[in-house]
């Protein structure tokens, strides 16, 4: 994460041009920058997906293993995050110092997906009490240009299209005892139902308006963020503050109105883009970071 | 202290019993009234019992009881700080440890500060900052702590309130108070204030959406320093739990301010 | 040799290479914006990113300063999705710092440090997505970013790992063929002068077969060198085409 110092007459320039609906690099108030999405690029993991977003970078793997269902809900399986702050973003990162941001970050993540209806968890019970599924989401920042929760939340749906889980045959002998059985075809694989996982937005509050996908400047001017998550039919899954500052009532529920529409037209393009991105399938040609 | 691996031991991960045969009841009905006989759908707080300045060592401390909930809140400093590297020469630090006593939920909590702590921690500070003239205390470093001594649902909501409490009873500058409120919608009606089976409950059955809000607020300035949703809710709802998050808040007002005159009053008695 | 065959009778391995062939190279210099030098690097399956800041003022501590040269400082990390079985913890363990101690070692010995005293070079690589020869990788993306970010070097430093069975040296191992008990070496090279700048073996291997399997790992080497160049050169080029220096 670059630092960026800004003066006080960029700052009033931020700010006016802001409140004239134009930002910095001509975008409006409500603008993404350009953002690039590639799924399957890892090809160790069971769906992965890679995001930039202006410089922001993000790489998502989803792993899916075997595991023990949580006691009060025996019947379903559950999702493990995991955001590593590497020291590629920057070097402050480095040994430990990327873990308070990471743990923020999956904390945030937990909060996201924790409702019925995100993500459709009965699927992954194997079976009830003794075996389910946990997937893994490890999210890996590998740049930092502002806007994280954005871009980690779009790479994590991207990724959980992708993912393929192998499906399990179930086989229980004479004796009681259950056998798990796991199939050899690579194409007998369930996949998870993604409609209904939310995508979050952040709305930077700067001056008397409030701007999506802020770059690091607007940042550094703005005094509070309000991050929202909100799925394609305009369910809001998780909202907070974030940022030093503090808010009038009255802007957030104006911010909480801006986020819901606009994270409810990000979904239809991004399914629309996973979904002929997987119609390609082998003519596809893979870049990875190759590009 | 080193463990002695060779003899055989329990499972490694062991759970409370009570979580085995839990079956929780009625009480997670979204109709009818609240297992403590609170209203539904009302700006209906808990009673809160409240005093300041009962931990002599810390500079100023507050301890708050709302039904079952407990909480103990100490402050430490203004004092140098610890990490001289980040000495800030413009404005002081604020740091926050929140913190739930092993026994204070039903399932035993560890020792050792977990990933849900220091969400709360995080979320404390961001609720706090706004409230603390900083900058009046440069390149010191003020040290908020909160105890849970019993959780009994919206621990967060009270610790903010505790904690606002014992650092205007340090003497730390202030903008204002900072109070706490915590809302959970179940499906179409909701609760104010809600106790710890009415915020966990709902993962073992209900099919109805819920959704949790905590709300801090600083009454006299009008701002709203920390917002915390999860669940399900339409826009709707959630603009409408934070009206009555902020008006629960208002309803805590006078109770708050009327404990700390009187920790002031006692702390400084009128000379007559 | 218990379980699989790692060399058929024909002379092909388990992936149908032979025996001196190295795996398909693929790298892009200047990956990222931020950094001041980045590279991304793919060798077989095997796929790494590095990347480089500095050399600056040193962070932290000002004791590990040197007056007569720059700190060179490495983290290796992987990625918890690299391997078939998920990592808990990306870096920090015994075999990531025993990794990155080597890194640094391998980079001391190339970086014309005497250039730069009391700074620091930092030298972050990341393993995507592994399957063998994760030093080598490393290695060979490290020297692409530290070209990319225009520090000084004596020359290229060309890692390859490589393995002895059947009495023949394999070149650039995969993972199938590190973990079916191949005894293996690892070898950083600067190939102009042919100076060996790290040399690491940790199996059991006859004296008499140690010079043959050297004299593989340098010829490897020099392969390895061989595209990182012209990786290098094609970059520069268009670099030069757009800034209008051609």
């Amino acid at each position: 994460m670059a630092t960026v110092q800004v003066s006080e007459a960029e700052k009033v320039y931020i700010l006016h041009g802001i409140r004239d609906d134009l930002r910095v690099d001509g975008r409006g108030c409500e603008d993404y920058r350009h953002m690039e999405i590639e799924t399957d690029v890892v090809s160790n993991t069971d769906g992965s997906a890679k995001v930039t977003l202006g410089h922001t970078a993000v790489l998502v793997g989803v792993k899916a293993e075997i595991g023990k269902p949580r006691p009060m809900i025996p019947n379903e399986g559950y999702l493990e995050f995991f955001v590593d702050c590497s020291a590629n973003a920057t070097p402050e990162f480095e040994g430990r110092g990327g873990e308070e941001l990471g743990t923020n970050l999956s904390n945030v993540l937990y909060k996201v997906f924790s409702n019925k209806h995100s993500l459709d968890l009965h699927s992954l019970s194997i079976s009830p009490g003794e075996h389910c599924w946990v997937l893994y989401v490890d999210v890996l920042l590998l740049q930092c240009d502002g806007n994280l929760y954005d871009a980690i939340s779009i790479a994590i749906k991207a990724a959980l299209f992708n993912t393929k889980i192998p499906r399990v045959n179930i086989t229980s002998d004479d004796e009681g005892g259950k056998e798990i059985e796991l199939s050899d075809d690579p194409y007998d694989c369930m996949r998870v139902n993604v409609e209904n996982v939310p995508c979050i937005v952040t709305l930077c509050k700067v001056g008397h308006r409030h701007v999506v996908d802020a770059t690091l400047q607007e940042k550094a001017c703005s005094v509070a963020s309000l991050i929202i998550a909100v799925t394609h039919n305009g369910t809001i899954t998780c909202s907070r503050k974030v940022g030093g500052g503090s808010l009038d009532p009255e802007s957030i529920f104006e911010m909480t109105e801006t986020g819901k529409r606009v994270g409810k037209a990000l979904h239809a393009p991004l399914m629309k883009l996973l979904q002929q991105e997987e119609s390609l399938s082998k003519k596809r040609v893979r870049v990875g970071f190759l590009c | 202290m080193p463990t002695d691996t060779k003899r055989v031991r329990g499972p490694d991960v062991s759970q409370s019993p009570v979580l085995l045969g839990y079956k929780p009841a009625a009480v997670l009905a979204s109709r009818g009234p609240r297992e403590d006989g609170r209203q539904r759908d009302q700006v209906d707080v808990r009673p809160v019992f409240v005093r300041c300045g009962l931990v002599s060592q810390a500079k100023g401390s507050a301890y708050i009881e709302a039904g079952n909930t407990k909480l103990i809140s100490c402050v430490y400093g203004p004092r140098e700080t610890d990490r001289k590297d980040e000495t800030d020469m413009k404005s002081g630090r604020l740091t926050t440890d929140v913190r739930f006593a092993p026994f204070s939920c039903p399932e035993r909590v560890p020792w050792i500060q977990g990933s849900q702590d220091k969400d709360l921690s995080l979320m404390l500070h961001e609720s706090l900052q706004p409230a603390v003239c900083l900058q009046r205390y440069p390149r010191s470093q003020i040290d908020v702590s909160v105890m849970v001594l019993e959780n009994s649902g919206s621990a967060l909501a009270h610790a903010v309130t505790c904690a606002s409490l014992a650092l205007a009873d340090a003497g730390i500058e202030m903008y204002d108070l900072v109070l706490g409120c915590s809302l959970q919608q179940v499906g179409s009606s909701y609760v104010v204030d809600p106790s710890y089976l009415e915020e966990n409950g709902w993962r073992c059955n209900s099919s109805e959406s819920r959704g949790g809000l905590t709300v801090a607020f600083l009454p006299s300035l009008n701002q709203i320093s920390g917002l915390q949703s999860d669940g399900e809710m339409s826009e709707e709802t959630l603009t409408a739990g934070v009206r009555t998050c902020i008006e629960g808040c208002y309803k805590l007002y006078p109770v708050i301010q009327k404990v700390l005159t009187k920790a002031v009053r006692r702390a400084a008695p009128p000379s007559t | 040799m218990a379980g699989i065959e790692l060399l058929s009778d024909q002379g092909y391995r388990l992936d149908g290479r032979k025996a001196t062939e190295l795996r398909k190279v693929q790298a892009r210099l200047g990956v990222f914006a931020q950094a001041d030098g980045s590279a991304y690097l793919e060798q077989g399956n095997t796929k790494v990113l590095a990347v480089v800041y500095g050399p600056h003022e040193m962070r932290g501590s000002r004791s590990r300063t040197l007056h007569d040269r720059a700190v060179i400082n490495c983290q290796y990390s992987m990625a918890t999705f690299s391997t078939a079985e998920r990592k808990r913890r990306p870096h920090g363990d015994r075999k990531s710092t025993e990794m990155s101690l080597h890194l640094k070692q391998t980079f001391e010995a190339a970086v014309m440090t005497q250039l730069f005293p009391r700074s620091q070079i930092d030298i972050y690589v990341k393993i995507l997505q592994s399957d063998g020869g994760n030093y080598s990788v490393c290695v060979n993306a490290a020297t692409l970013a530290v070209i990319d970010a225009g520090i000084p070097m004596r020359d290229y430093v060309c890692a390859c790992t490589v393995g002895f069975v059947d009495e023949t040296p394999l070149a650039d191992l995969c993972y199938a063929e590190e973990s079916g008990g191949v005894s293996s070496l690892a070898l950083a090279l600067l190939p102009r002068g042919g100076q060996i700048a790290l040399v690491q073996m940790d199996a059991r291997l006859h004296q008499d077969h140690l010079e043959a399997l050297i004299e593989a790992a340098t010829t490897a080497c020099k392969g390895v060198s061989k595209v990182l160049d012209e990786v290098v050169r094609q970059h520069l080029q268009e670099a030069s085409v757009l800034t209008g220096e051609d």
